[in-house]
């Protein structure tokens, strides 16, 4: 379950150099860049995105300037849209995984080598963003939006003082918190908050996973849902939200009042991306559309419907200024060092997050 | 003859028609049903009957008038207390209960002790010839056997008074003219007091003690069935309780002018009808009170058809274009005239009477 | 059935005479082979899956046979290296069966005056009367369900009752909203079966119960409740089965805590990415399905009842 409703924001550049394995500093022109690059087509593409992830305003102007038609359909979670690829045969020209998944997808071979880094836009990519773990160099991959997965909290609530870590999350015992209904994010919370390092949040260490266990045993939220929480906030039903950043940028956008808490033990910096399937059916139109999506004036204004910052150099001029000034989206300084990519695990260390996450969710 | 048991005084009820209008379903009744009496309450549908039945037993509340039952008043003692049980046109058998079942069902109600409520179950099967029944399902029984069982069922509560609802009219004809003389023999035998409805003539005739006709929310006549068969008092009971003819005639001096110009003698007018000196007036002739006389009958005409029906022979004359009579003649002794033959017509006797219309 | 025969048959049945107003059992093949492929199939590849292992990497299963799926069921390998009797899984079919009965004899109380009720009006009523029951069908269950939501949240005309009275009671995102969102979408499941069986009541009788010295309660309750028992049996079959493996309502309404087995089933083929087990619980509600419709069958079958299940 679990959707997403992805209304993200996050921050500079600066986190994104978390997201980037600086060690490789590999070039992005090999791969398979044959003749021109396409720029304008007929027919349609056909784009698979989360649920309110894209500003339908642009998907007009993108068919007003390149005369492709798009045709949108949205999915819940990376594991709906793996699956689906999985069966085969999806009729997908675009689809959004984020960064673990799109890690997965090339395992599985399920996405097309394009040289992503070589289009005309491909120069925009933010530098920290190109050699990501996922996919180095960007032959497969284009950056959309990312952001971290923090706490959001609205300063009425006298616990929100309390609140400077996920310990104190997890323990406060506090009446209106709503958890999200994300496995990894719940449990490598809980990691985080027992003293397991960043670095190690991939491990097969039950007893790590014990303890997590034991806190979260005495966690209970009143709702554990990843929909709806913006509304809740607004209605003063919801004060504690585990949230994603740009929901929280949301949140404040109508409950100024509300505020985005970096948990000390640190947090998960996750990054949506724009891949192609293997077997789509417009195979150029989808190139067109993701090399559109990566000029700064478009990638801004997506940023600006979503409020997630996006991948793109030079799309900040053209970003909204509340966005901008929002520290929910823009990670102060003192902050950045908290964020650290959303852990990919093996299917070990997978099925001990699925244990625990199952022993909680059950136990409510 | 005792004096009256059941005493019904001025039941009024009338219904609202989905029309706007209403209508008079019992008009002012009252009748006097004597204890161990075998009383039949006869007439066409919607004539009242039944909605006087329903009233006795408590399933529709009169608007106005009282009933009494051995002195105590009823009226107002909802159904499940009153002392009377009803045999319902549609039997009305629990389908989900057995024939033991549905007779013990009354009899638990009364919170009697099993041992009584088994033998008079055992009894009521036995009084109905259905011994040996009791563990069948309702729905196993044939149209004669649950009219049975419905009897059974109401007659195992001791009813002061037994009404039964047109209990016979689903049956086929052979089946009814059984039960009408196992009923007889039943009432018979308990000495229970029957209160029957029906519309069926024949049936009242056979069965009655009594006959109430009822015909537009009223009771006509109340008497017996001989009674009522030889002195209608009016066309409408004449034309319901058997078959007659009903000839619209002349009066005069001499006796009363009929269809055709033929001359009724007054002498051949029962004695207890008057017949004014002037005027017009109904009579009524039975088709078995007709004989074939040689001339100057009181009716003639020509043999239209003869229907040959065992014991008698039906002919129709054809008196004018607008008046035909039956007649039913017996079929060995007299001559029975042919078709197309002019025929003399006179009542035998003094069996003509007059009636009011 | 008939078409089943078809199948293995057919060579016979060409002989065979045709009364008028049958049809070819040939032209149910089609609608055979369209269940087959729906509702066999999968049951079949959900059975088979369910001994399997699940795939290293991404979604699906790996063609490894295995019993650790049904073992998971009942026994837990506890992260501290210990292994139990597991009772996560057995809570939750409980709770799942708990909410099903709760509902069900809910929407029975609630169904048996108003089907009583619409039974007895006038032919025209009555058709009105029924349709507004089946109104509902008309809109989806979702946006239904999202409106049940609008009312009793926390600051709904009916969950904000209590908000405003300063009480610290919340109905939505708790086992109550679950079951009252069971109960409203289920409700016209009773109605309906009980209707159609008070509709063919005949009130005489009722009239014969009373005339034989029964008052009202009784007459209801030995006569009238006994002759629409047919339709009362069919109603809890109705309710109660689907409940028992229904998702949305724990979902959308009970603030997403795996309350129900089909919740739990519906994690193991997303977050979790256990197939295996996701098949091995569905086998279990397959089970615990055709156990309930057993047992429905026999209560039915016993009090000599014409019921049609299954």
């Amino acid at each position: 379950m679990g959707s997403k409703m992805r209304h993200r924001a996050s921050a500079i550049a600066a986190i994104a150099a978390v997201l980037a394995l600086s060690a490789c500093g590999s070039s992005s022109s090999d791969g398979a860049s044959s003749g021109a690059f396409p720029t304008a087509g007929t027919g349609e593409v056909h784009v698979y995105n989360w649920t309110d992830y894209i500003d339908p305003e642009q998907l007009k102007a993108f068919t007003a300037e390149t005369g492709i038609k798009v045709v949108l359909d949205t999915f819940d979670s990376n594991e709906t849209l793996l699956a689906k690829l999985q069966a085969g045969a999806t009729g997908y020209d675009v689809v959004v995984p984020s960064d673990y998944m799109v890690a997965q997808m090339v395992e599985l071979n399920l996405l097309q080598k394009v040289d992503v880094a070589g289009f005309p836009n491909g120069k925009n990519i933010k530098p920290n963003l190109m050699d990501v773990y996922w996919d180095k160099g960007r032959q497969y991959s284009a950056p959309w939006m990312y952001g971290t997965t923090g706490i959001a909290c609205n300063t009425v609530d006298p616990n929100c003082a309390k609140i400077t870590s996920w310990k104190d999350w997890f323990t406060i015992g506090a009446p209106k918190m709503d958890s999200l209904k994300d496995q990894v994010e719940v449990v490598s919370a809980a990691l985080r908050a027992t003293g397991v390092a960043a670095a190690d949040l991939c491990t097969t260490d039950k007893s790590k996973y014990l303890a997590a266990q034991n806190l979260l045993d005495g966690f209970k939220p009143a709702v554990i849902d990843s929909d709806s929480g913006i509304e809740r906030v607004i209605a003063g039903t919801s004060n504690i939200r585990q949230a994603w950043n740009g929901s929280a940028h949301r949140m404040k956008a109508k409950v100024p009042t509300v505020e985005y808490i970096y948990p000390k033990e640190g947090l998960n910096l996750w990054a949506d991306n724009l891949v192609i399937p293997v077997g789509a059916p417009n195979l150029d139109n989808a190139k067109i559309f993701i090399n559109w999506m990566m000029d700064p004036k478009n990638a801004a204004a997506e940023s600006n419907f979503t409020g997630y910052d996006n991948g793109i150099t030079g799309s900040d001029a053209f970003m909204a200024a509340d966005l901008k000034s929002d520290p929910a989206v823009i990670m102060p300084a003192d902050k950045v060092a908290l964020a650290t990519p959303t852990p990919n695990c093996s299917k070990e260390a997978r099925d001990l997050y699925t244990q625990v996450f199952t022993t909680w969710t059950t136990g409510q | 003859m005792t004096s009256s048991y059941l005493a019904i005084s001025n039941i009024k009820k009338s219904f609202n028609t989905p029309e706007g209008g209403t209508v008079h379903a019992l008009d002012d009744v009252t009748l006097d049903i004597q204890s161990g009496e075998f009383f039949v309450m006869l007439g066409p549908s919607g004539c009242g009957k039944t909605t006087l039945l329903r009233s006795i037993a408590g399933l529709e509340y009169p608007d106005s008038g009282v009933i009494t039952l051995d002195g105590q008043r009823i009226d107002d003692i909802p159904a499940y207390n009153r002392p009377v049980n009803t045999v319902f046109q549609s039997y009305a058998l629990f389908p989900h209960m057995t024939v033991a079942q549905n007779i013990a069902f009354g009899l638990e109600m009364e919170k009697l002790d099993k041992a009584e409520i088994t033998s008079r179950v055992g009894l009521a099967l036995e009084q109905v010839k259905l011994a040996g029944y009791e563990k069948r399902k309702s729905s196993q029984l044939s149209g004669g056997q649950a009219q049975r069982v419905a009897l059974a069922r109401a007659l195992a509560k001791k009813p002061k008074v037994l009404l039964l609802d047109e209990p016979l009219s689903a049956l086929d004809l052979k089946l009814r003219r059984g039960m009408q003389i196992e009923l007889k023999r039943l009432q018979q035998e308990t000495g229970i007091t029957f209160v029957f409805v029906t519309h069926d003539q024949e049936e009242a005739m056979s069965m009655g003690d009594r006959i109430a006709v009822f015909n537009s929310g009223k009771v006509v006549q109340l008497d017996t069935p001989r009674e009522i068969y030889r002195r209608p008092v009016n066309s409408f009971v004449a034309d319901f309780i058997g078959e007659t003819n009903l000839l619209d005639g002349v009066a005069g001096t001499d006796g009363i002018t009929l269809p055709g110009g033929g001359m009724l003698l007054r002498s051949q007018v029962a004695e207890d009808c008057a017949i004014p000196d002037s005027g017009a007036i109904t009579v009524a002739i039975r088709p078995e009170d007709f004989e074939i006389t040689d001339t100057h009958g009181a009716i003639t005409g020509t043999v239209r058809d003869s229907i040959f029906t065992g014991d008698t022979v039906r002919i129709h004359v054809t008196v004018t274009p607008e008046v035909e009579v039956a007649v039913s003649l017996p079929s060995y002794g007299a001559r029975i005239p042919d078709r197309g033959e002019k025929v003399s017509l006179s009542p035998s006797g003094n069996s003509a009477r007059t009636v009011a219309s | 059935m008939t078409a089943i025969n078809v199948a293995t048959e057919s060579p016979a049945l060409q002989n065979e005479q045709m009364r008028p107003g049958q049809t070819s059992p040939r032209l149910a093949l089609p609608t055979v082979l369209f269940l087959v492929a729906t509702i066999a199939v999968p049951i079949a590849i959900t059975f088979v899956y369910s001994f399997l292992s699940t795939a290293d990497i991404g979604t699906g299963v790996k063609w490894d046979f295995t019993l650790s799926a049904y073992r998971h069921l009942f026994v837990q390998d506890k992260l501290d290296g210990t292994t139990a009797f597991d009772t996560r899984y057995v809570k939750v079919i409980w709770n799942s069966f708990v909410y099903s009965a709760i509902t069900t004899v809910v929407t029975l109380i609630l169904s048996l005056p108003i089907a009583m009720w619409i039974a007895t009006r006038a032919e025209s009523a009555r058709n009105f009367l029924v349709a507004a029951v089946t109104l509902p069908f008309w809109i989806s269950i979702l946006i239904r369900t999202y409106g049940l939501r609008q009312l009793i949240d926390d600051n709904g005309p009916v969950g904000g009752v209590f908000h405003r009275l300063g009480l610290d009671y919340h109905i939505i995102y708790t086992p109550t909203a679950t079951v009252i969102g069971l109960i409203y979408v289920f409700l016209p499941f009773m109605i309906l079966p009980i209707y159609a069986s008070a509709e063919r009541f005949d009130f005489s009788l009722a009239e014969a119960g009373y005339d034989l010295g029964a008052k009202r309660m009784t007459v209801f309750r030995k006569i009238v409740l006994p002759s629409i028992r047919p339709g009362i049996i069919s109603g809890i079959a109705l309710v109660f089965i689907p409940a028992l493996g229904s998702f949305l309502q724990s979902d959308m309404l009970g603030g997403g805590k795996a309350n129900m087995i089909a919740n739990v089933i519906a994690n193991q083929f997303g977050q979790s990415r256990n197939w295996p087990f996701g098949c091995a619980l569905s086998v279990l509600l397959i089970g615990l399905t055709v156990l309930f419709v057993q047992i429905i069958r026999g209560i039915s079958a016993r009090s000599g009842d014409q019921v049609n299940l299954v």
